[in-house]
């Protein structure tokens, strides 16, 4: 009986595992008033638990050629499993969003680009494992160059 | 900016967290401040949030203040919250607010008293049992229990009966209620002494 | 609360809730402890609040918010919009600000400050500053500009050849009527308490950033540049996130949303409508541009809606709970839900 469980147990980590994702979207997707001035919003995918996702990322940026990176202001909502992005990093310089979260043992990357007119849904990439340093630096790298505007 | 420390931005409490921290949660009644704020600022959605924040309490209030009657009810609610609405520029901080809500609960509350016929006296012997409208006991024994003990809060005097559902309902300081009520902190505690007692006397054998 | 050697009935709450200094606390504590009376008056008190812990909260019902919601939608507008003539351009951008402040009473007179030129209220020129009543119009040539402050919830800057004249200044209700030109308001209020009426129709959430232009016609447009903004009309509602507008007409309504970034034969073909167009416009759209096509769904005739609902399907895929018969026969929660769902590619 005790394997059986474990094995049980196992199995439904393995169907939380599968296809735990980020989707973004504009403020409005979110239909909350709370975030109508975020950044953009987004939400997990594929967890069966949201409320317990663990999620937080930072702000990357290169501000007059020097390196920048603030913790990110990230907000949740009535909704489980969505959440808001609120621009806490300068407005000057080139920056993107680094997303990152857990939902038991599987794991979720974004990698967000932020344009004059707000997050640049063309140009961000997602990961099913939180992005990594080179990933990131790519991402910021085209955008400072133009790539993503 | 320090992480793990909490911050008040657009109406939400946001947790400065390392990237493996949980986020914060949105409905926290600490987040009134930002909230009226907002409301302040003309946010009509923020005026909507207010009201879901302390809609059930006033609702919950009025209803046990005119014997289960949910036209009066509903009509104190409505009322309090257009009045609160068109002032609320006036408010500077939360603990200010929720002073100024209540009372415009209790002059709701005694105006409409005042206006109606009075209420027929129930007697100790034939406590009416009214249905909870939206009543959570599972258990009939509870249910009866709550009826008896809203029967007996009906039959209070006005005043006692403000004073009981005001600490009932909100986590009031005698301080604030003293504000609410517009009487010394003494009286609102002489009210909350009689109308218990009063109250306990009237259903003595609910829970021996 | 005063030192006392009498009995303690009417602190026994007080002390029960722990709102007493601790001396007197104290006191109180000893006088129990040596008082049959007392004891049994606390013991009542504290049974009697034992009773109130039964008391549920109650959920205050719906009907409520909508009924303060109609309450607030109240106007007279449609006794007053229809006479206006309306003529040239007119701009309106509404943004929030930080302040606003009930306590203006009924037709009272609102401060007016010239900001260029020679502006005009009634039939005087304002040099300075002045007051505008309800019912006066406030005029600009081609080279002035004035500033109205509006009661005590913001301001309004009337643009070079405006005609703008003051309806209505009360606490619930602070109204203009734009009858040609340009004005741009700062307002810090919650909405509904400030209006502008036009014939192009009422922009409902006034906690975005948005422009609305009227021109001579009638026909105006709206634009939202942040957050988003519900636009309704006669039971008609558009929806419009930032980022996109909606053409409005008037006597017809909020026409369908679309993004500014959209293909221009998109834009062209939503503004000629008709059958043709309808190809167009499904040829064109983009996975975001389900904004226009979701709302075309509740629009075009039923025989035209399939092509619509096969092209969103195509661009994205049907969320689970949206059936194609449903969505067709425009089943409001389905409708609703799809909604949701799509304004993720919005």
């Amino acid at each position: 009986m005790l394997r059986l469980g474990l094995a049980a147990s196992a199995a439904a980590l393995l169907v939380v595992a599968e296809g735990f994702t980020f989707t973004i979207g504009s403020p409005v997707a979110s239909q909350e008033f709370q975030m109508k001035s975020a950044a953009f919003v987004f939400r997990t995918e594929g967890c069966v638990e949201p409320a317990k996702a663990q999620i937080g990322g930072t702000a990357e940026g290169l501000v007059k050629g020097t390196r920048r990176s603030v913790v990110l202001k990230v907000a949740t909502g009535a909704r489980p499993g969505v959440y808001a992005v609120y621009q806490n990093w300068p407005a000057e310089g080139d920056w993107v969003v680094n997303l990152k979260g857990t939902c038991a043992n599987a794991s979720a990357g974004a990698v967000v680009p932020i344009g004059p007119k707000g997050f640049i849904r063309e140009s961000s990439k997602f990961y099913s494992r939180p992005a990594t340093d080179a990933e990131v630096e790519t991402s910021l790298k085209t955008l400072a160059q133009g790539g993503n505007k | 900016m320090i992480p793990g420390s909490w911050e008040m931005e657009n109406g939400r409490k946001i947790l400065h967290a390392p990237s493996h921290s949980l986020v914060a949660h949105l409905s926290d009644r600490e987040i009134n401040a930002a909230i009226i704020e907002a409301c302040r600022q003309g946010d009509r959605d923020a005026f909507r949030a207010l009201y879901d924040i302390y809609k059930d309490q006033v609702y919950s209030i009025s209803l046990y203040f005119f014997h289960g009657d949910q036209a009066a009810a509903s009509d104190v609610t409505q009322h309090v919250f257009l009045k609160l609405m068109t002032g609320i520029g006036r408010f500077r901080g939360d603990a200010e607010f929720s002073t100024w809500l209540y009372r415009l609960v209790v002059n709701a509350c005694m105006d409409a008293a005042r206006r109606r016929k009075p209420a027929a006296e129930i007697s100790d012997r034939h406590l009416e049992m009214f249905a909870a409208p939206d009543s959570q006991e599972e258990a009939y024994a509870r249910r009866q229990m709550a009826s008896s003990v809203r029967a007996g809060v009906s039959a209070l005097p006005p005043k006692f009966r403000i004073a009981v559902l005001l600490r009932h309902f909100e986590d009031l300081s005698y301080e604030q209620m003293a504000k609410i009520l517009g009487c010394s902190m003494g009286t609102v505690a002489s009210r909350l002494s009689r109308g218990h007692k009063i109250l306990a006397e009237r259903l003595k054998g609910l829970m021996e | 609360m005063k030192i006392f050697t009498r009995h303690v009935s009417r602190e026994l709450a007080a002390y029960f809730d722990g709102e007493l200094m601790r001396p007197t606390a104290a006191k109180v504590e000893r006088h129990i402890g040596q008082c049959a009376l007392c004891q049994a008056e606390y013991q009542q008190v504290q049974r009697g609040m034992a009773m109130v812990e039964q008391l549920p909260s109650v959920v205050a019902p719906d009907e409520i918010w909508q009924s303060i919601d109609v309450t607030l939608n109240a106007e007279p507008r449609e006794k007053q919009i229809w006479q206006w003539a309306l003529a040239a351009t007119a701009v309106l951008v509404l943004v929030g600000i930080a302040y606003w402040r009930a306590g203006l009473g009924s037709g009272a007179q609102w401060d007016v400050v010239r900001l260029d030129g020679r502006p005009v209220v009634g039939a005087k020129y304002i040099s300075g500053t002045g007051k505008i009543a309800p019912g006066e119009w406030m005029e600009t040539d081609s080279s002035s500009r004035a500033g109205i402050k509006i009661g005590d919830i913001g301001s309004v800057e009337v643009e070079p050849n405006t005609r703008v004249r003051v309806v209505t200044a009360k606490p619930g209700e602070h109204r203009l009527a734009l009858a040609r030109g340009e004005i741009r308001a700062k307002i810090s209020a919650p909405p509904r308490l400030f209006f502008v009426d036009t014939a192009a129709g009422t922009a409902v959430d006034l906690g975005c950033e948005y422009s609305l232009d009227t021109d001579e016609n009638g026909t105006g447009l709206l634009r939202v540049t942040k957050g988003w903004v519900s636009f309704q009309w006669k039971g008609l509602e558009s929806l419009v996130p930032a980022g996109a507008s909606c053409h409005i007409r008037s006597r017809i309504g909020p026409g369908i949303p679309y993004f500014d970034d959209a293909p221009e034969a998109l834009k062209q073909a939503l503004a000629q409508g008709g059958d043709a167009a309808l190809s167009t416009i499904l040829g064109e759209s983009r996975i975001r541009d389900t904004l226009t096509l979701w709302h075309l769904l509740s629009r075009v005739n039923p025989n035209e809606r399939e092509r619509v609902y096969d092209r969103i399907a195509a661009l994205t895929p049907v969320p689970a709970g949206v059936s194609r018969e449903q969505a067709l026969r425009l089943d409001q929660e389905t409708l609703k839900h799809w909604k949701e769902e799509l304004a993720w590619t919005w």
